[in-house]
This record gives C-alpha cells, structure tokens and sequence, in this order.
C-alpha cells in the first residue's frame, strides 16, 4: 500500500466522520423536523405544533411539524423509522405506533416498521379513553352496560376510529376483560365515529375525553366508564374500570416523541432535555389547556417501562382480535 | 326574526371592525391563490396556515381560516377553465365546459359566470346556514351508513347523464374509476388491497392526482403531440363579460346548484365534489339542449361552481350547531377552534355570541370581498392565455407536481398524477371520457364502506335498507329513475345521445 493511497484513505475516513463529530458538538446546526404522521387537528397534530414551538424557542433553531399521513400513521412513521438518524428527524406518534407492527404480523406482511426502531425522548400526554352512550339509551352505569352485553352477545354495536384502531382496541381491552362480544362498526377516524353515535346509528363509543366533553354536558352522551388508572378530571362522577373490578381494561390515547434507534446518546441526552424544559413552558401549558388534554409527562426509564407495557398490553389485545373476518 | 337581525347587527359590527376585516381580506386572497394552484385545495391551504394562526385572537383566526376555505373555492374554478387544470378537486366538472368555453373564445365571460355564481351561492347558502342550522343539523345527523350508501347509489345514477359520447364508454370508463377506487387499506379488517408493499397506497388513490393527472397533465400531452400548435387566443376586451344570453342560461343552474350544494354539504361525510358532480347531471338533465355539454354550455360552469361553493356554507351547519365535523375541511376547523379556546357545538351562540354571528357576518363581507377581488382579476387571468404553450406548459407542469406534491408531502402522489396522465391521453386518443373515472375513484371507496358498515350494524341483514325511512325513500327514487331511463332502451326510440353519435360520425 503506497503512502498516497494510506493518505487517501484516511481522508476518506476523516470526511466521513467529519459531519457526525459537528452534529455532535452543535446539535442542532441545522432545522429539526418533527414529523406528526396523523393530518392535521388530530391529537398528534395539535400535541407536536406547540412542543415544536416550545423547542424552538429553547434550541433557538427552527423546529417544523410536518404531517406525514397515511395508512393509518404508517406511512409517517415508517418515514422515521428509516430517516438518517441524526435528531433532526422526530416522530410525535401515538398509541398506534405498537399496535400497527402487530396488525401486520397478524396478516403474514413484512411490517411497515417496527417499535425497536425507534428511542423514545419523552412521553408527552397520556389520555384515558371514556366509555360513552347515547344518553336515551337505558344503561345507567358501567355495570348495566356489561351486564345488558353479557346477556345479549353481539348485540350492542360500538364505532371506532378503524379496525385495529386506537379507539377499536379500547374496545377489545374492556371486551376481552369483562367477557362480552360487542359489535364493531369500524368508521374512518374519529370524527366520523362520533357523528354515528351522536346520530344515534350506534349504542356505544370509547373515545378522548376531550372531543366527548361538550357533548356529555349539553346532554346528548353519558359518560359510564373510564380506562384511566384514575378518574378523568373533568368526569369527577365516572369511575374507572379499575375501580368496577377490571383492571386489564386499562387503555391511553398517549402521545410521545421519539427519534430514529441509532440516533448518537449525546443528541438523545439534548433532546430530552429540551423536551423536558419545554413542557413546563407557560405557553406550551395553555396550548394543552385549551386542548383539555392534561400534560403527562414520562422520560427515561419510566417511559420506557410505560411504553413496554403498554406495547405488550396491545399487542396481546391485537393477537386476541385477530384476523377479522369479514362476511 | 327580530332576534336574529339584532345579532346579525352585532355579528357585522365584529365583521367589519378593521382587524377582522383585514384577516378576512388575507383570508380571501390566500384562498383565491390556494385555489388557483393546480391540486392545493382548502385543506392542504387551512392545514398549512393553522399553526400561523395559533397566536391569533380566535375570531380573527377562525375568519381568516374560514376565508381560505372558501377562497379556494372561487379560485378553483380558473385554471379548470382556461387550462383544464382542476384547481381543487370540486373544480372537475368544471373543467370540461369551461374548458370548451375558453376554447371558443368566451373563457372571461366562464370566469366572470363562475364568480357570480360562487358570490350568489355563497351569500344565499349563508343566510340558509343562519337560519336553519340547528333544525338542518339534526336531520343531518340520521344520516347513518345506510342512508349515506342510497344516497352514494344516486351518485352512480348521475353517471348517466355525465358524458356526451357512447353510454357503453361511459360505464366502461366509470368501472375503471371504481376498480382504482378499490387500491388501499379495507377499512373493514385492515387488510392492505393492491398496494404491493407501498405503503402510501395504502390510502388508495387520491382524488388530487388522478384529477389533475387524467385532465392537466392528459391537456398538456395532447397539445404537445399535435403537429401544430393550438392557435394563442387573443381575448379582447369586449368579450371579457358575459352576453345577456349567458346570463339568462345561467340564472336557473346558479339557483339550483345553491340549494343542491347547501343540501350535499350538511349531511356528514359527503363531499363538495360530489355536489358538483350531481349538479351537472342535473343541469344536463333539465336542459333543452343537452348536446352542448361539453362543448362549452353556460350551465355546465353555472351549476357546478355554484353547488360547490354553496357546499361549503352547508359544510359549516353540522359544525358550528352541533360541533360535528362534517367532513376532512370542517374537521381541521373545529380543531383550529378547539385550538383557540373555543368548543363549538349546540352551546356556542349562547356561550359566544360575538364569535358566532361575527363569523356568520364575515361570511357575507368575505364573498363580497371575494367577488370585488376576482371579477377584475378576471382580465388579468384571461391573459395567460396569450402566454405561448412553449413556455406556459412546462410551467403548468411544474406547479401541477408542486401542488400534487405539497397536499401530502408524497412522491408517490406525483408518480400517481404522472401515471394518470399518460393513462388520460391514451383515453382521449381512443375517444374515452375521463370524468367518469374520476367520479369512480370518489365513490368506489364511500360506497364500500357505507355498505360494509350497515351490514355490520345489521349483523348482515340487507333488510336494514328498507326498515329506515330516509334510505327506503332514497332506494324507491333511485330505482324510479333506473327504470325510467330502461324506458328509453324498450321503446328503441333516439334519444339525443344516439342522435349525437350519428351526427358525430356523419361528421368524421
């Protein structure tokens, strides 16, 4: 080996190593990205703009939202999955993002991604889902709705944001947790699943607190149950399954922020550390206020923990749904 | 009555306050240049300005927002007349007359007809949206998945009376709509169709591309293989407004297509596009001279532009009356007002008076707007038509892959649109019609899942079709109108689109 071409090598070496050591040192030089794989107005739309602008006024460098939708959240999430990971490139994702690798195992594809591709920075908000039901049907609690269920399998109809959807597993987690059959009526999102129920077409929905809220106190839903290890603030009166004797019927609509798996410690280690600063901004505060969704804030080992029990919660809830047939 | 008068006073003191009056004016124009770029529509407009306005006072936002909305809908209209590009997805039919209109040298009067249209639309679909929202809202809401699946029948009827050449091409080209309209995630057990490990076709086709794709892209490929180039045509000033006959032929479709419009716009899920879809055919039907469509009838752009703009009041019904989001625009609204504080459903004008009526007012004062800001723009547009095709083409193309691109940030998309171009001027060297595919596309996927859902809701049973009012009614009328147009294949008479293809021939 001449001495040119050691040299040249080295060169090569040095070059390639060169931007990694800058990011390293600068982070972040350049705009960070965070990618909201939902459209927007939905939960991850509206959770990430103001931790973007919380960020941003932390890192003082620009921080963007960019809506990645499709399939379900898949397509935003595989684009991060596979994005050069060097933090510039986030994903704000929900619950959806352990559930989605194992509807695909159930139907023998190779999956769009999967969740160890990614490492977690923050849990951001953890929402229980709450049961609700037209407020001219007859069922006063909890127990009059599993008890009716019970006697009458496959009777009592539900809607849902989509099959394997966050709000169909809701579902399926108090199903399999109370021993009833339920009748699913899948819709596309959230806001078509409550216009059925608020049009009366079906008897029952596991929905965010937030968008059932008007309506439980104009009149038209009653609120019977929730899936929140405690009781959801604004619903004082509505108990948690917990509570009624169902403790694996524990569900969150959750939002988090994560960074692609190889993304360098020390960038990590700045990220959360922005993250955890920017939550307590005053701003960022009111902007989940108005939102009504309460600020649940999970790093580290705890959102770690969190999220492998909850991955493993959905993911047995999902092998139990199973394929679904259709007629 | 009174009450309202009084509260509309209050709403236009709010309107026309100078701040809200200037974000509806920003609103207006944003919307008009929203509409005017090939495939940005209202939602990719509002989406992309919502985290703009996070810091607003939620009147100002709300208005401005509401503002792009229907700006985009004025705006859509332009380059579906003079180029045959639709500017949002609601413009599609617009394209084929309006198009044949500027063809024969009339694309400023197309232009003129068409914002006249949108402002009486849109004024009277307001005054419907003050007056009738809680009644209408409610009724809007017991349309359930078998309501919504007799009404998407009838959405296939108008299949009948959309194309000028052979019914047999028609269909064919409509069975190709819905087999495209078939690609994607079934929303009924998740399983991924057609999408060959792409996971963005998991979503299916979106209508933006293969509209643009099938008449944009399909235009510009057509002229470019022509041996001489279109000849540029030269508006002149006078020809700019409408004759008194256009005026007259358009008066009858701009007030059809406005009640037809608000009607499609407050049930829940439906879509502008399908307003303007159905107010073709309708106008089509009802004409004395159904043989001009498509080669530049008024009512063609009268009716469709009206319905589409009048969709959009009715659109905003459901959500401000019951805070029910009636469709992907209104959804983004609602969460834009849930952003600001403002939980819109049946307490909002108790709760805020102000907010409510000064959006209703603002409504009124952002047509107005809209139409005193296209109408002279009007003689601006016409004269890209003097812009030699050399040099406006590839620049149509580019904003066209631009625009297709922005609406989702997905190259997919863009190959979508390329391939959907190619597909469209093979179809129009073969004598195909495209609409119809198009028409297939949206359809195919509501049908699909209105269906599925009302036999999960029945547990299978088909008999749910018949046990609800609104959906027996519905299915009765639409297999009235079934038979009626078999009368005409019993009686082997002509009817005008068999005299059509005869004359065509003896012309060729």
């Amino acid at each position: 080996m001449t001495v040119a071409r050691v040299v040249f090598l080295l060169v090569l070496v040095l070059m390639a190593a060169t931007p990694f050591a800058a990011a390293q040192e600068s982070f972040p030089s350049r705009p960070i990205t965070i990618v909201a794989p939902f459209p927007p107005g939905g939960v991850a739309d509206l959770t990430a703009r103001p931790v973007a602008a919380a960020m941003e006024k932390l890192l003082k460098s620009p921080v963007g939202v960019v809506n990645k939708t499709g399939a379900a959240g898949a397509v935003g999430m595989q684009s991060v999955a596979v994005a050069r990971p060097d933090g510039y490139t986030l994903l704000l994702a929900l619950s959806s993002i352990s559930i989605i690798p194992e509807a695909d195992k159930i139907f023998g594809r190779p999956p769009a991604f999967t969740v160890d591709q990614f490492a977690p920075i923050a849990l951001i908000s953890a929402d229980p889902t709450v049961l609700v039901v037209p407020a001219d049907k007859p069922w006063k609690t909890a127990k009059d709705f599993i008890d009716d269920a019970r006697s009458r399998p496959g009777q009592i109809s539900f809607s849902s944001s989509g099959v394997y959807g966050t709000l169909h597993m809701a579902m399926e987690l108090l199903s399999h947790a109370a021993g009833i059959k339920l009748r699913h009526v899948p819709h596309a999102g959230a806001g078509p699943a409550l216009t059925a129920i608020l049009g009366g077409h079906v008897d029952a929905l596991a929905s965010g607190p937030a968008v059932v809220l008007p309506h439980i106190k104009s009149g038209k839903l009653r609120a019977l149950a929730g899936w929140g290890d405690k009781r959801v603030a604004a619903l004082p009166d509505v108990p948690t399954f917990r509570e009624l004797g169902y403790p694996d019927a524990e569900f969150y609509i959750w939002a988090g922020l994560f960074a692609p798996k190889a993304t360098p410690e020390p960038v990590l280690a700045k990220l959360r550390a922005t993250v955890r600063e920017a939550v307590n901004d005053p701003e960022f505060k009111g902007a989940m206020d108005k939102l009504e969704t309460p600020i649940t804030f999970k790093q580290g080992e705890e959102f770690q923990r969190f999220f492998e029990t909850d991955a493993r919660r959905l993911a047995e809830g999902v092998r139990k749904v199973g394929r679904v047939d259709t007629k | 009555m009174l009450e309202t008068l009084h509260n509309l006073a209050i709403g236009f003191s709010v309107a026309l306050s100078p701040p809200v009056l200037l974000y509806a004016f920003v609103g207006c124009v944003i919307g008009t240049l929203v509409g005017v770029l090939p495939g940005v529509g209202p939602l990719a407009g509002i989406s992309l300005l919502l985290p703009a306005t996070f810091g607003m006072d939620a009147t100002r936002a709300i208005v401005m927002l509401a503002g792009i909305y229907y700006g985009a809908m004025y705006g859509g209209s332009t380059t579906s007349i003079l180029m045959r590009i639709p500017g949002e997805a609601a413009s599609v039919m617009t394209c084929i007359d309006g198009y044949a209109m500027a063809r024969k040298g009339r694309a400023g009067a197309a232009l003129a007809i068409a914002a006249v249209g949108s402002y009486v639309a849109g004024s009277a679909s307001v005054i419907g949206l003050m007056l009738l929202a809680p009644p209408l809202a409610a009724f809007a809401l017991r349309f359930g998945p078998p309501e919504y699946f007799a009404l998407l029948l009838f959405g296939l009827l108008v299949l009948a009376y959309m194309s000028s050449g052979s019914m047999l091409k028609s269909l064919a080209m409509a069975a190709l709509g819905l087999l495209l309209g078939m690609v994607g995630i079934d929303q009924m057990s998740g399983y991924f169709r057609f999408a060959y490990g792409v996971v963005e076709l998991g979503d299916g086709l979106g209508v933006v591309p293969v509209a643009v794709g099938l008449f944009g892209v399909a235009e510009i490929l057509a002229t470019a293989g022509q041996p001489v180039p279109p000849k540029v045509i030269e508006p002149r000033l006078r020809e700019l407004l409408p004759s008194r006959t256009e005026w007259r032929q358009s008066v009858g479709p701009i007030g059809r297509g406005t009640v037809l419009g608000f009607l499609v716009g407050i049930i829940p899920g439906s879509a502008h596009i399908i307003s303007s879809f159905v107010s073709y055919a309708l106008e089509r039907k009802l004409s004395k001279h159904p043989e001009q469509f498509g080669h530049g009838a008024v009512a063609g752009v009268a009716g469709p532009e009206s319905a589409n703009n009048s969709a959009t009041s009715g659109a905003f019904v459901p959500m401000l009356a019951l805070g029910v989001p009636s469709g992907p625009i209104p959804a983004v609204m609602l969460a834009a007002m849930m952003v600001h504080g403002v939980s819109p459903g049946p307490l909002l004008i108790r709760q805020q008076p102000e907010l409510f009526w000064g959006f209703i007012a603002s409504m009124y004062v952002g047509n107005l707007v809209l139409l005193i800001l296209n109408l002279p723009l009007v003689g601006i547009f016409v004269n890209l038509l003097r812009v030699p095709y050399p040099y406006l083409y590839p620049a149509i193309l580019a904003f066209s892959i631009l625009g297709v691109y922005a609406v989702n940030g997905s190259v997919v998309d863009v190959w979508i649109m390329l391939g959907m171009g190619v597909l469209g001027y093979v179809l129009r060297k073969l004598d195909f019609e495209t609409a119809p595919i198009v028409l297939g596309v949206v359809l195919a996927p509501m049908i699909e899942l209105a269906l599925r859902q009302s036999l999960a809701m029945s547990d299978g049973h088909y008999a749910i079709f018949f046990q609800r009012p609104i959906a027996a009614t519905l299915l009765v009328v639409a297999a009235g109108m079934m038979l009626l147009s078999l009368r005409t294949f019993i009686r082997r008479g002509l009817d005008w689109r068999a005299r059509m293809a005869l004359a065509e021939k003896g012309e060729s």
